[in-house]
């Protein structure tokens, strides 16, 4: 089932495009990372879905229903950007205007409050808070009413390591709890821990989207991407021969006693070391080299901000 | 519609500004027609030749229009203290986090009008209550006559609310709405004076007489249905005056109430927030 489903999507600032032309679904109970370099695209995205940016073209459904409906977003909990509330009333003064919009009951706050570690701070204004937890209450306020569908924009933004910490193992928990969670972000390291999916958007547009395995699995079919493999043998010499009668084997280089090679993408580490067992020779290594989400990331999308 | 109001009402009752700006208004209110009234029946009284100008503005009937037209002077506080909580949405985020949130924009906007209505409401509620305590105190006969005056004091208010609305949709930074509307405010204050004066020309050597072109401009409309209750001096000098087209100002405060109405709504529900 089909949470969310955007369908080209574009908007124009002017004579800027921010996005152009964006089409991708979103499963239900992922967590669905839109990843792109600062001034991609993403913020505008999310505020296109939750109705603060005007699109220039293109639609976009929740559940399969068409959205403007104010009531689904009540389901909805979102931090989106900064964190905005009222300076000068306090942490649960304002998680009560959010509980009334949503229709809620105020019973909630307190449960929410203590799960950011915020509630020996309920009474404190708004306007008295660090950044760190100025973030964490809008996590809270967003967490209001238990929604299944959450949308966090840079849910780590200006926390400490620790918060860092103890907001992704949140976000693990709500999806172990069956929600689908949809965030934006530019940092690599915290969408690769977190997200089951992940679509990267650069100046505006979608370069990719699948799950996040499968885009870190070597020799994704979008780019053409080569396979690294590292063997070793007791005889690399001779492997290295044999390897010459290998198909899809692009290049060799030895290595401190291991021979690192660059594949095809049809080549699997399976195929490789019955080959070389055909062959006569027992691999006493073969590793296939996941890459990190931050090589593909930059295999995609280059090295450039978009800024 | 109540959950709305809690919502604006939780907002409120908490912001310092709102608390200072409605004491201010309420002891405003009667301490401006409290001055008003002691200095007429302390010192114009008392001036040799009074007796030409002898005139009791808080007499009944006279207390309606006499208080109408003082109070006219501090409406500019409620309608700050709308613009405030309007562009302060703005500074905060708090109106894309409330739509964010489940409000609608349509929601949004018209809790704002509401507000907008409600303060303009309590306004001419007071008013009502101070005529009618300096008109007892003045010791005259009740009478109804002239109540039509707090009714025009009620749609000045709701033309300052609405374009204090106005300004805080289209300027959206507080400081530079606030000064915005004051320059506006004088600026078309200025203007009316200018096409006033082309008014009595054109009625006294062109003999065209359009009334008080000045009258016709946005927020004098308003303005202009509140005078201070005529003086005999005043009433002699009414021969060289264009004539006063009420209902035709009046129709125009209405009409403009409206396109304020419908520009800051279509603004609001159609702009990137």
């Amino acid at each position: 089932m089909e949470i969310l489903s955007i369908k080209n999507l574009t908007k124009n600032y002017g004579r800027i495009r921010a996005l152009n032309d964006v089409s991708f679904s979103v499963p239900a109970k992922t967590v669905f990372g839109i990843l792109g370099p600062n001034g991609s695209g993403k913020t505008t995205l999310l505020g296109i879905i939750m109705d603060i940016t005007k699109a220039t073209a293109g639609t976009y459904t929740w559940e399969g229903e068409q959205i403007a409906a104010n009531d689904l977003r009540k389901k909805i909990g979102t931090l989106l950007e900064t964190p905005n509330f009222y300076h000068y009333l306090s942490a649960e003064r304002n998680l009560k205007i959010a509980a009334a919009i949503k229709g809620r009951g105020e019973g909630d706050i307190e449960k929410v409050l203590k799960i950011v570690n915020l509630y020996q701070r309920k009474n404190s204004k708004f306007q008295t808070f660090s950044l760190g937890m100025k973030q964490r209450l809008a996590i809270a306020a967003a967490l209001l009413g238990d929604p299944e569908i959450l949308v966090f924009d840079e849910p780590t933004n200006g926390l400490d390591p620790a918060g860092i910490a103890e907001i992704r193992e949140l976000i693990k928990v709500l999806h172990r709890q069956g929600k689908t969670i949809i965030m934006a972000s530019h940092i690599l390291d915290e969408v690769e821990k977190v997200c089951t999916h992940v679509a990267i958007i650069q100046k505006g547009v979608l370069k990719t989207v699948s799950s996040v395995s499968e885009l870190m699995s070597t020799g994704a079919k979008d780019t053409g991407i080569s396979v690294a493999i590292e063997i070793s043998a007791a005889d690399n010499t001779a492997v290295q021969n044999i390897l010459k009668e290998l198909n899809g084997v692009q290049s060799v280089t030895e290595v401190d006693n291991e021979l690192h090679l660059i594949c095809s993408e049809n080549i699997t580490g399976e195929m490789l070391n019955r080959f070389c067992f055909d062959n006569g020779v027992v691999l006493n290594k073969l590793m296939v080299k996941r890459k990190s989400l931050e090589t593909r990331f930059l295999e995609i999308t280059g090295k450039q901000s978009d800024k | 519609m109540n959950n709305l109001l809690k919502i604006e009402w939780l907002k409120l009752k908490n912001y310092t500004a709102f608390i200072v700006m409605t004491i201010f208004f309420l002891v405003g209110v009667f301490a401006l027609n409290y001055i008003v009234y002691t200095v007429n029946k302390n010192i114009v009284r008392n001036v040799p030749g009074a007796g030409l100008v002898s005139f009791s503005p808080y007499n009944f009937p006279n207390t309606w229009q006499s208080t109408s037209y003082a109070t006219g002077f501090i409406l500019v506080l409620p309608a700050l203290l709308l613009l405030m909580l309007f562009t302060n949405e703005y500074s905060f985020k708090t109106h894309r986090q409330n739509i964010i949130d489940g409000l609608s924009r349509q929601q949004f906007i018209s809790i704002k009008f509401v507000m907008a209505f409600i303060f303009a409401l309590v306004s001419t509620l007071l008013v009502f209550i101070s005529a009618l305590l300096f008109g007892l105190a003045s010791g005259t006969s009740f009478s109804f006559q002239g109540i039509e005056y707090v009714g025009y004091f009620f749609l000045k208010a709701l033309s300052y609310n609405l374009i204090a609305i106005l300004f805080s949709v289209l300027v959206k930074r507080t400081g530079f709405a606030i000064g915005i509307f004051f320059i506006y405010l004088g600026a078309e204050n200025i203007m009316s004076q200018l096409l006033n004066v082309l008014s009595i020309k054109l009625k006294n050597e062109n003999k065209i007489d359009i009334g008080n072109i000045g009258d016709y401009l946005p927020m004098n409309a308003a303005d202009s249905l509140l005078a201070f209750p005529d003086n005999p001096i005043k009433s002699m000098s009414k021969t060289i005056m264009p004539t006063d087209y009420t209902w035709v100002v009046f129709i125009l405060a209405v009409v403009y109430l409206v396109v304020f109405y419908l520009w800051s709504r279509h603004k609001f529900i159609n702009a990137d927030l």
